[in-house]
């Protein structure tokens, strides 16, 4: 649905990104993440067809945004990294205003305002001018608007920032609600765990790609090789067994419990279990650490940085 | 150009509900289009008596049979340069206005995000800034012809507007400027992030035309068709260089990344 090849752009003598590719396919939920000044702004500025890459090439829905740039608007839904209204008109009369640039009929238009409205829970303060509206009312408005013409592909700039939990779980639903229909979701966060539990594969950027993949195959990686094993009495007393074992690469201990990094752990965790109980160790209990994405994310960082 | 009338709709519901343009018009308006020419002209008898004034429109005109109405012809041609006023302070006060609220609501992003095309965009500031400025500037006219009429008729039994100047200046000089004071204004805010410095640019904007009613006020010259065709053939010239300057400044890249926006 989204491919962008080799996407670089710079503002005088800043890169803000360099030379970044990514592929997100119809209905997938595309976790986009990296530090502030990353270049995640910049990118959905692209991917919108605000600003053109200085060299790269977008393809939205097999059309060349630099050619096509007025149908991907058309088809795209953007939600920006501030909510943007019309302080003095109501909060109806914005959502017309935006939906009218798009060739809906007026029915349509009114159907769709009252659906998401009602959906956000903003219809009962329809008429109110929109700087009446809270920063959460705001921010569920600015969706609302980005949802509006129903597009095929929503850029999502922090959805939840400035939503209390209530709304913003009610948010998360609604973005994940989205695969059903076939919507296209580019979800630019900071909230680590929001992308964790919404995305479908997540990229990871600081200026140049750093990695995409599933949360699960980036679990695969060295903090996902992690065990721990509690045991009965101190740690120690099988470190110099445990470094006998060669599917165990790293070994700490703290007290009664070892952190342990293990090769392999679907075929190996098995064997290190039944070599230890097999020489006497007395184990409570042996558990598979599964890495946060932000213990992942933070590490990915940290070595580009180290670079 | 659907989407040009869409925001020039829009932005003129807002213009109307705001005060800070509308009270300085109809100051304007009430000052130098009904007080004004009513005091003049109603009070030109006893300026008559004063024995300077005589000398004045001998020394000027020559000597005349009817000082009265030589009297409220110089007045006419004096107050004929008032009518440039509303034209260019219009847009001036119009055009940064309808920018900078967009900057300040942060909106110009997801505005531009709609398939609204930069040059719809500007087409329908644009048409914010000068429509209004055509209706009341043909309204003010009106309301000036009518006041002069009267009051001309009172004094001298006979209305004198409107002439072929008055008929140039409203119809064809101040459409022009406006035109030219609205692309500056367009230009002005894009540097600009707030109204009031915008506005105290496009104040100094107009500073020319102020200069020009202060000139003829001096007595430095007075406007006759020549002048006012000489002066609509200059900003005619220059008409399309403003133009090509706002365009590239409502350039999509140009707002989204030079413009200077609110934080």
């Amino acid at each position: 649905m989204i491919t962008a090849e080799n996407l670089t752009r710079k503002f005088k003598d800043i890169t803000a990104v360099e030379n970044i590719s990514f592929d997100i396919n119809e209905s997938e939920i595309f976790g986009f993440l990296g530090p502030n000044g990353a270049g995640k702004t910049t990118t959905i500025r692209m991917l919108s067809t605000l600003i053109s890459p200085d060299s790269g090439k977008i393809t939205i829905d097999n059309k060349d945004s630099k050619i096509h740039g007025e149908y991907i608007r058309t088809i795209t839904g953007l939600l920006t990294e501030s909510p943007g209204m019309y302080e003095k008109i109501s909060a109806y009369d914005n959502l017309k205003y935006y939906s009218s640039f798009y060739n809906i009929p007026d029915h349509k238009i009114n159907n769709n305002i009252e659906k998401y409205l009602k959906m956000f829970d903003l219809w009962d303060r329809k008429d109110d001018i929109a700087g009446t509206y809270s920063k959460g009312m705001k921010q569920k408005l600015a969706l609302s608007r980005a949802l509006i013409h129903e597009p095929k592909i929503l850029l999502l700039d922090e959805p939840t920032a400035g939503l209390d939990p209530e709304s913003a779980h009610m948010v998360r639903n609604f973005i994940d609600s989205l695969k059903k229909e076939k919507t296209t979701v580019f979800l630019c966060t900071h909230n680590l765990e929001e992308a964790s539990n919404l995305s479908d594969r997540v990229c990871i950027i600081k200026k140049k790609v750093i990695r995409i993949a599933t949360l699960s195959e980036l679990q695969s990686g060295e903090r996902g090789k992690r065990a721990q094993i509690v045991f009965s009495d101190d740690a120690d007393r099988y470190v110099k067994l445990m470094k006998e074992l060669s599917e165990i690469k790293n070994i700490q201990t703290d007290k009664n419990k070892a952190t342990l990094v293990i090769e392999n752990p679907d075929v190996s965790n098995p064997k290190v279990i039944k070599k230890l109980v097999d020489s006497g160790a007395k184990i409570i209990y042996f558990n598979q650490i599964k890495a946060s994405l932000e213990e992942i994310y933070l590490d990915l960082i940290r070595d580009e940085g180290a670079k | 150009m659907k989407n040009a009338g869409i925001i020039f709709k829009k932005e003129i519901k807002e213009i109307i509900k705001n005060k800070n343009i509308w009270v300085p018009i109809l100051i304007i308006t009430i000052i130098f289009s009904i007080s004004l020419p009513l005091g003049f002209i109603l009070g030109s008898t006893p300026i008559l008596e004063d024995e300077d004034t005589l000398n004045f429109i001998t020394k000027v005109f020559g000597q005349v049979d009817d000082p009265l109405r030589v009297l409220i012809g110089f007045i006419l041609k004096q107050l004929l340069i008032f009518l440039l006023m509303l034209p260019a302070m219009v847009p001036s006060l119009i055009a940064p206005a309808s920018i900078i609220m967009e900057k300040e609501n942060n909106t110009l992003e997801p505005l531009l995000a709609t398939p609204v095309k930069t040059s719809e965009l500007l087409l329908g500031k644009s048409l914010t800034a000068l429509v209004p400025t055509f209706i009341i500037s043909t309204i003010n006219f009106i309301i000036l012809v009518i006041v002069v009429d009267i009051s001309a008729y009172i004094k001298l039994g006979y209305m004198p507007l409107p002439t072929i100047e008055w008929v140039i200046v409203a119809f064809l000089l101040s459409p022009i400027l406006s035109f030219i004071i609205t692309m500056a204004s367009v230009i002005v805010s894009s540097k600009s992030t707030d109204i009031r410095s915008a506005q105290g640019i496009g104040a100094v904007i107009i500073l020319p035309i102020y200069l020009i009613i202060g000139l003829q006020l001096a007595g430095f010259f007075l406007l006759n068709i020549t002048y006012l065709l000489i002066g609509c053939a200059v900003l005619l010239l220059i008409c399309p260089f403003v133009l090509r300057l706002a365009v590239r400044v409502f350039d999509r890249e140009n707002i989204l990344t030079r413009w200077k926006m609110k934080a």
